[in-house]
């Protein structure tokens, strides 16, 4: 494959489309925002492609990241579909797990309905048992009768989810062939999620089978109008993967957007060295944060989007309801902060067009942070005086003014981004104050140093391209694929057969497609992961291993993680509940160092900013780009470029390496 | 110096606060070893002031959240604070120390800070047998306490040099499982001292006076609160009554009176009313009949208020000496802690159809709808396979009722069928809808479920403790009732339908078929 054309990455959002590109042999890049052509994704790549002034024939890979999974499975745009469940569990998503989500709440439904009304749901008499013995083997009779009430259900997509096909897969197998051959869309649990806990399984593999058809047009569409590029998306584990792959396990695109952005930030962390970060992504509406170890960020694989459970690995991103656009409110319980927002239209007060309530945005505005003279991405006009009509009778209130409330509504905004923080950490066992931050999206920057210090963490990065980040994510991400499976074997009565089986089976279906893409075995790289737990736990610790498996030392690890994430360990049995496996072709990208040492520019201005305690500091603004290379700058600064703002605090000092990043530390 | 905090420090130490209780029960359902605690959910966690006032909770199981406040009360009525020491965990289940049921073993860690006592973390969890006359700790016939299983008064189990073996391996002794159980205990341990480890860090931030003053003033929040809604209910008396099924083996149902009275911003609760302590273990405590009444409360009049020790103080609540909810600690209460809290609920929620019928929802299935199979399990550990049936929500004025649901004070979950089969000699052959159990009315109530289960190994036994069999759900506004809660057990050939409260040995091929209530309709058709 010719390789000297430029890697292009591009990231959809809902209001900017943005791409990055590199031409690897030259280290020369580009990096572009253009307005997002409502749902016209296609046109939007293209859009940018032109903007970006490269041609398809000039480019080698284009990776893109894409919101249309998420964004069909959070509107409920999904497709209708049929469910196959083993007779008497055909109402297992009806059921669920029986839990409510509120407590105390009388008003709102307990929980969101099924995905797959009555009509649709189809028993087939069979069964496996949790061993994987066949019980009750349906017969071609059932079979037929199955493939007919499919059919006679009118949906283009069929999900099957049998009990225990995790432990074997030919009743889903004899059914799945049966049905491909009448339906164009079919998802069959035990590849979609062969793990256990049927409710689980069973929504996921609906969800999936309720994209495909989305995915499938989308992506057959872009293929043909960018034909002579090797086209990839963002998949949610952030990695890359093939067209043809995301079209047959759509679901597993469902975090493609965020994992793009968090693919950047575990590619700046391990190019920095970083032990442990914490990526702080906060836009218009929500803030993703997420763990980066070692340079890999943390990958989950029980989560959940929009209410429905969704057991695909997936980068483990805690994503709360809180950005610069949510609504700023004073009801019971306090000051609080989203998750109901501002909205792109009217958007905060101070964008000055029709808003009216306060936001975040408005609160920084009314504390200087924002340049009024400039004109944010050459689209918005700053107007502080009616940012501060949106907050004064709020601070009417409270009984103060509307500079204090400014200050205090952006400790109540990070605040509750602390508790995401620390979730993420928390369940990991980690000390979230060994993190370094690193901060992006449009408001991320402006908030991190009162973040940081709010949490305990000493040092922040904002790195280069900060607001297009995830564009630089898909050109920096690996290819890779993920897959787990369960194994539920316990420590003393180890099956090395069956294991063997079991991994190896699981490498070929990995390395299937990667060799399909012409790469060699040599440079394809496997990461192992355990899931380990006692007899009788449900949740498993994670345990990375080194094949051949040596089970002394996978034990010796599992009780040291178990210790670390909740205090204790035994010396009891342990049991291997599933295997988890990435195959991946590493992507090692250079970008050029940025010129050494220059002049120190003079501020663009110098205005009045606010920072706890409130006083204000004449503080002088800053033009991001014409920072020279090693520079400290001592707060209190502002560091713009068009998308975004940096603020360093008083106190604080700030540095610019060659690679472009920006450095903040207590100084 | 009180309220001298401001309200955006006040917010930061909630956040913190609430992220800490949240955390301990992530800490309990990750770590632990029973079914119960992992896949059922449970559990709950609190944490107090010194005082035992509650200052933030997790997300958990109402009924166990309204009591634990009254645990570390009566606790400290027991234990001087002086006796308490860094690092100690104590472990108790007594119904009369602020308790609900022997079963719900509370782990309590005092948290100094500065030097002084400050708070205490609670971490409750159900474990799965506490010993007693019968596997899983539910015996039907008891007619006293102590046949319901050990009795832990305020134990030291854990101090800064570690867990006290002995204690620990009397305890265990005492109990089917002791390594399942040992597991539980060691997961409520961790969890308490995560949430140590989260106050430290938060007096290392502010200082335990900018704590306390932010206490003071969500406490004063709540009340503000807490009395505005109820001053948004209309003033008068309404009276409600709500029926156990029976009061003891083939006995008739057995009333719980509420008459309430709202005056301004003021409440009170008088179940002065209700029927006599009844045979069996159906009787409670008057801190689960509290929580009855602040979670009834909270829903109807003010469902996002933080709870904390200030919310209450509006409310009065009184139960009769003698009675169902304050029968003396000799009764037996096993069963009452979920299934007589619920009828509080209900008479609570009856009585408030008279005033605000719009907020309210028609009768659920307000019943744990408890089965526990106790026995070997399939790797020939001892184990009680405990698992709770949701059934049909109530409909309300605008919509109707969902199927199978956990209501009202419990939100345990469904254990799925391939854990039971994977763990138990157990086949779980259907889980379906129950059609038609939902009641009619303008807005349906929400079905119930059918569970099939069938007996694959010998030895096991079942007991059953569930209501709703005899009262069904009840409709409101001329909404229809609900199906009744059924279980029935076939066995060679012939059917029998089991009461609420039984306790029975199975024989291999059994087929126990759990059909669980519908939700009551809400409008005339």
């Amino acid at each position: 494959m010719p390789d000297n054309g430029w890697q292009v990455g591009i990231d959809i959002g809902g209001t900017f489309t943005d791409l990055v590109a590199l031409l690897p042999a030259t280290g020369e890049f580009r990096s572009i925002k253009v307005p997002t052509e409502r749902n016209d994704p296609v046109a939007s790549i293209k859009a940018a492609l032109a903007a970006a002034g490269l041609k398809a024939s000039e480019v080698d890979d284009l990776i893109h990241g894409t919101t249309l999974v998420t964004n069909a499975i959070v509107e409920d745009r999904v497709e209708p579909v049929a469910l196959v469940a083993t007779r008497g569990f055909e109402d297992v998503l009806e059921i669920g797990r029986a839990g409510r989500q509120h407590l105390y709440r009388l008003d709102l439904p307990p929980r969101r309905t099924s995905q797959v009304p009555a009509e649709r749901r189809i028993g087939l008499a069979e069964r496996v048992d949790h061993a994987g013995h066949a019980v009750l083997v349906p017969d071609a009779a059932a079979i037929a009768e199955v493939v007919r009430l499919a059919k006679a259900s009118g949906v283009e997509s069929v999900a099957v989810s049998l009990l225990h096909s995790y432990a074997n897969p030919g009743h889903e197998r004899a059914v799945g062939a049966a049905l491909k051959a009448v339906i164009p869309f079919v998802s069959l649990s035990h590849e979609v999620n062969p793990e256990t806990r049927e409710f689980e399984r069973t929504a996921t593999t609906v969800l999936n089978a309720s994209v495909m058809p989305i995915a499938a047009r989308y992506l057959d569409q872009l293929q043909r109008e960018v034909a002579s590029t090797r086209l990839h998306v963002m998949h949610s584990a952030g990695g890359m993967a093939s067209p043809e792959v995301a079209a047959r396990r759509p679901l597993s695109m469902a975090l493609s957007g965020p994992a793009a952005g968090i693919s950047a930030a575990a590619h700046v962390a391990a190019s920095l060295g970083l032990k442990k970060a914490l990526s702080f992504d906060m836009g218009g509406t929500t803030t993703d944060v997420c763990l980066i170890v070692n340079g890999a960020a943390e990958i989950s694989t029980d989560s959940k989007l929009a209410g429905r459970p969704v057991r695909q690995p997936m980068v483990a991103v805690e994503s709360i309801g809180a950005g610069g656009g949510s609504l700023v409110t004073l009801g019971t319980g306090g000051l609080s902060i989203g998750p109901e927002s501002a909205g792109a239209e009217p958007g905060p007060a101070a964008y000055g067009r029709g808003g009216t309530r306060p936001t975040v945005t408005d609160a920084n505005a009314v504390l200087g942070y924002l340049d009024t003279t400039r004109r944010l991405g050459g689209a918005i006009t700053l107007d502080v005086a009616a940012a501060e009509t949106s907050l004064a009778p709020l601070a009417r209130q409270l009984g103060i003014g509307v500079v204090e409330l400014a200050l205090g509504i952006q400790r109540v905004a990070n605040a509750t981004m602390v508790r995401a923080l620390a979730r993420v950490t928390v369940e990991r066992g980690v000390d979230g104050r060994q993190c370094t931050l690193l901060a992006f999206g449009g408001a991320g920057p402006m908030h991190a140093a009162r973040l940081a210090r709010e949490f305990g963490i000493g040092e922040i990065v904002v790195p280069r391209f900060s607001s297009g980040f995830s564009a630089l994510g898909c050109i920096v991400a690996d290819m890779s694929y993920t897959q787990q499976q369960a194994v539920r074997m316990l420590s003393p009565q180890w099956d090395a057969g069956r294991f063997t089986v079991l991994h190896d089976s699981m490498l070929a279906a990995l390395m299937e497609p990667l060799h399909a893409q012409g790469h060699r075995s040599e440079a394809i790289a496997i990461e192992r992961t355990a899931l380990v737990r006692y007899v009788g736990q449900s949740y498993a610790v994670e345990v990375p291993f080194a094949a051949p498996l040596d089970l002394e030392r996978l034990g010796r690890d599992f009780r040291q993680r178990h210790r670390e994430i909740y205090g204790y360990a035994t010396e009891e049995h342990w049991e291997m509940q599933s295997l988890r496996m990435r195959a991946l072709v590493a992507r090692k990208p250079e970008f050029a160092e940025l010129a050494g040492p220059g002049a120190m520019p003079s501020p663009t201005s110098v205005g009045p900013c606010w920072f706890e305690p409130a006083a204000p500091h004449q503080t002088p603004r800053y033009d991001r780009d014409l920072l020279p290379v090693g520079v400290r700058l001592a707060g209190p600064a502002v560091v713009e470029d068009a998308w975004s703002t940096v603020i360093v605090p008083p106190g604080y000092v700030l540095g610019a390496d060659a690679m472009g990043h920006l450095w903040i530390k207590e100084g | 110096m009180k309220n001298s905090v401001d309200p955006f420090t006040v917010e930061v130490i909630r956040h913190a606060l609430t992220a800490a209780a949240e955390e301990m029960s992530f800490v309990v359902m990750r770590s632990a070893r029973s079914p119960l605690l992992r896949e059922a959910g449970d559990l709950s966690s609190a944490i107090t002031d010194h005082k035992g006032d509650l200052i933030a909770q997790g997300r958990d199981i109402p009924i166990h959240l309204g009591v634990m406040s009254f645990t570390v009360k009566k606790f400290l009525e027991r234990v001087p604070a002086e006796r308490m020491q860094p690092g100690d965990v104590w472990f108790l289940n007594l119904p009369e120390v602020g308790g609900n049921h022997l079963p719900d073993v509370k782990a309590i860690r005092p948290i100094f800070l500065e030097g002084r006592l400050f708070a205490f973390a609670v971490s409750l969890a159900h474990w799965g047998d506490i010993g007693g006359a019968w596997a899983g700790s539910y015996f039907a016939a008891a007619t006293e306490t102590w046949q319901e299983g050990v009795r832990i008064p305020p134990l030291r189990l854990v101090t800064a040099d570690g867990i006290d073996e002995e204690k620990r391996d009397f305890l265990l002794a005492n109990l089917r499982g002791p390594a399942e159980r040992e597991g539980d205990l060691l997961a409520q341990v961790a969890s308490t001292r995560a949430a140590e480890a989260r106050l430290v860090r938060l007096c290392e931030e502010h200082g335990a006076a900018t704590i306390r003053a932010a206490l003071d003033r969500l406490d004063d929040l709540s009340e503000a609160q807490m009395r505005e809604a109820i001053a948004g209910l209309p003033d008068g008396i309404y009276e409600g009554e709500d029926f156990l099924d029976d009061d003891g083996p083939g006995g008739k149902p057995a009333a719980i009176r509420v008459r309430i009275e709202i005056a301004g911003d003021r409440a009170s609760f008088d179940f002065s009313d209700t029927d006599d302590a009844v045979a069996g273990p159906l009787n409670t405590t008057p801190f689960v009949a509290m929580a009855a009444v602040y979670y009834a409360i909270k829903a109807v009049a003010g469902p996002e208020i933080q709870p904390n020790g200030g919310c209450y103080r509006a409310l009065k609540v009184r139960t009769r000496p003698g009675s169902i909810l304050e029968p003396g600690i000799d009764k037996p209460v096993v069963g009452g802690n979920h299934e007589t809290s619920q009828r509080a609920v209900d008479a609570i929620m009856k009585a408030f159809e008279q005033a605000v019928p719009e907020r309210l929802t028609a009768g659920g299935s307000t019943t744990a709808g408890l089965l526990i199979f106790g026995g070997k399990r399939r790797d020939g550990a001892t184990g009680t396979f405990y698992e709770t049936h949701g059934g049909g929500e109530g409909a309300r004025a605008d919509r109707d009722g969902l199927p199978v649901v956990r209501v009202h004070l419990t939100n345990t979950m469904n254990t799925p069928a391939e854990i039971v089969e994977a763990e138990y000699m157990i086949r779980v052959d259907e889980q379906r809808l129950r059609a038609g159990s939902g009641g009619a009315g303008r807005h349906r109530g929400g079905e119930g479920m059918v569970r099939t289960y069938t007996v694959l190994g010998d030895g096991l036994s079942l007991t059953t403790m569930f209501e709703r069999r005899v009262v069904a759900p009840y409709g409101l506004q001329g909404g229809e009732d609900g199906a009744p809660f059924r279980v029935t057990l076939h066995r060679a050939g012939t059917s029998r339908e089991l009461s609420g409260k039984e306790n029975l040995a199975l024989a291999v091929g059994d087929r126990v078929v759990m059909e669980t209530s519908g939700g009551g309709g809400y409008g005339k058709a």
